[in-house]
């Protein structure tokens, strides 16, 4: 989607820096994410890439840098802080709650209360709301689930990354961070949950991608950032390059100079 | 797969139901005296006191912790309350406030160990057991307090319905497992309780306060410890150094009988109150057969590892 190449800068960082003792794992990082893209961030083991994601999700605070959201500099203190800016996180293995329902994971720390002093007194949650809530917010996401009262273990893996994508993106007003969502998961399943990743993005909303699965990434991304010793060391088009092109950016094999002009993308 | 993973949650629920109805239909076969509505008022009154403890020790045990102080911090309220009253000539109110005072900062020191200095529960309760233990003893020299107004036995009072005598506390206990149960399943704290004994990390960041979540169980496990300390006064119309050392393991074995599970998350209060049964009712049963009280703690002691193991299993068949 070359439209998107002209789309307005949602989230910007500059020079993030980030030490741990004598490791540096953010060396002046710079990241753009335009509106209504899927931008997969990719790389080695080391490379930088969880750091990031971290600096950007709020779960760490970078030494150095600024980013901006709209425009605006934000300074993360915690996930909560990037939550009420608008930016939703779904956590490898993290996500959710195993023995809770869907319709609870859907709305776990944001519950619906009922209405009036059962609700602001006895602090009484309002599980059918919650539930048709949920099934309505399922059905926009077109994820089909038969039942939003099972316990989320009932599920498959493929489903569960469902629910908390789907969670994510019920709540994101800006950005969507999807921390491996597809590792550990069947060809259906993965793709399944590509589908949803596409349809959160058709929303309008603007997900960031990380993931180790190529195939993936070029199936789905719309912009590649290529994370490389801390640095950002290209952002391709994956309409426009191949993948062992990428994948040598990504190594340190070729230089970001050594590839076609087109391959880049802005 | 999905058909046995579906019907599992109901069997493991009505689990402890159903072993609670054979154990009776059991002892029906064994003793005749059984079978008795004054046999069961008995036994309702026999389990008062483990039953409210238990309720304590099923919250924290669904934050995925474990209480090993409960009896001792009991016994240790119930000394206060009654020396309070006994020494210095406390009204039974005010006596009574200051024993369940003392339970609910334990509870409180439990929960700020666990929470701010991150020691696991098992680690901090078993000091805090044999520290409560060890001021019971102390500060009651080892002596029962028997001189105590009749304020505080009040809950040891019976009721009739026809024949049968029925004590008050018992139907505080059956109370509070209703409000309790009614609080885990519809309010926000509540839920939130079970989110942290599920996923603490992704619990935490959904921004639910898990510390704060964490903390206010172990203060109310506390309360309820309190209201066991009065329990136990009212129904021995003392104040006993030496009352909660069977109720401190009996408490966690009602818990895991009643189908709550030690790894967190997962579990109805209202099970507890049939694990507590189970354990009265073997108890009771177990006596009118004329066997030994040693062949009771083995009884018990073979119950706890079968419903853990069934906990265990269903576990691995919900996967």
């Amino acid at each position: 989607m070359n439209a998107h190449s002209n789309a307005p800068i949602v989230m910007q960082a500059k020079g993030l820096v980030k030490r741990y003792g004598q490791v540096t794992a953010l060396d002046g990082a710079d990241f753009e994410l335009r509106a209504g893209e899927i931008l997969a961030v990719i790389g080695d083991n080391g490379a930088g890439k969880s750091s990031l994601i971290k600096a950007l999700s709020g779960a760490t605070i970078p030494d150095q840098g600024e980013i901006f959201l709209d425009g605006q500099p934000i300074h993360f203190r915690s996930p909560i802080d990037a939550r009420r800016a608008g930016i939703e996180t779904v956590y490898q293995d993290l996500a959710v709650a195993p023995a809770m329902t869907i319709a609870e994971n859907l709305f776990l720390g944001r519950e619906l209360r009922r209405p009036g002093i059962m609700g602001s007194v006895f602090q009484m949650i309002d599980k059918k709301k919650m539930l048709e809530e949920s099934i309505a917010r399922m059905n926009d996401l077109k994820v089909g689930i038969r039942s939003m009262n099972q316990a989320v273990e009932t599920l498959s893996g493929g489903q569960r990354q469902c629910v908390a994508v789907a969670r994510a993106a019920a709540f994101a007003e800006h950005v969507v961070i999807l921390d491996e969502p597809t590792a550990a998961l069947g060809v259906k399943e993965g793709n399944m949950v590509l589908e949803l990743i596409r349809r959160v993005r058709d929303k309008g909303l603007s997900v960031i991608l990380i993931s180790h699965n190529m195939p993936h990434v070029f199936e789905i991304a719309d912009r590649i950032h290529i994370a490389r010793l801390g640095k950002r060391a290209a952002v391709v088009d994956p309409r426009r390059i191949s993948m062992s092109d990428t994948v040598a950016v990504m190594t340190g094999a070729k230089s970001a100079a050594e590839l076609p002009p087109q391959a880049l993308a802005h | 797969m999905n058909k046995t993973s579906i019907k599992l949650p109901p069997i493991a629920t009505l689990g402890p139901f159903i072993a609670l109805l054979l154990a009776c239909l059991f002892f029906a076969t064994q003793s005749e005296r059984f079978l008795s509505a004054q046999n069961f008022s008995l036994i309702l009154q026999q389990v008062m006191v483990v039953g409210v403890i238990a309720i304590g020790q099923t919250l924290i045990i669904l934050t995925a912790g474990i209480d090993l102080s409960c009896g001792m911090v009991m016994a240790l309220g119930s000394v206060v309350m009654t020396k309070f009253a006994a020494d210095f000539g406390l009204p039974a109110p005010a006596a009574i406030a200051c024993g369940i005072a003392v339970t609910t900062l334990f509870g409180l020191v439990n929960g700020l160990l666990v929470t701010k200095v991150k020691l696991p529960s098992f680690i901090v309760t078993l000091g805090t057991l044999n520290i409560a233990f060890a001021i019971t003893q102390l500060y009651s020299k080892s002596q029962t307090v028997t001189d105590i107004p009749d304020g505080m036995t009040l809950l040891g009072n019976t009721f009739r319905i026809g024949d049968t005598a029925i004590v008050y506390g018992a139907v505080l206990m059956l109370a509070l497992y209703l409000l309790t149960w009614f609080a885990l399943r519809e309010t926000k704290p509540g839920r939130h309780v079970y989110a942290v004994g599920n996923n603490p990390e992704a619990t935490r960041l959904t921004g639910i306060a898990t510390e704060k979540v964490l903390l206010s169980v172990y203060v109310l496990a506390g309360v309820f410890y309190g209201i066991a300390s009065l329990l136990t006064v009212a129904r021995t119309g003392a104040g006993d150094p030496n009352a909660g050392q069977t109720e401190n393991l009996d408490a966690i074995t009602a818990v895991v009988l009643g189908g709550t599970s030690l790894f967190g998350g997962r579990g109805v209060v209202l099970g507890t109150l049939v694990g507590a049964l189970i354990v009265g009712v073997f108890r009771n049963g177990l006596t009118l057969m004329g066997v030994s009280s040693v062949y009771q703690i083995l009884v018990t002691g073979i119950l706890v590892i079968l419903a853990v193991a069934t906990d265990q299993l269903s576990r691995k068949g919900a996967r």
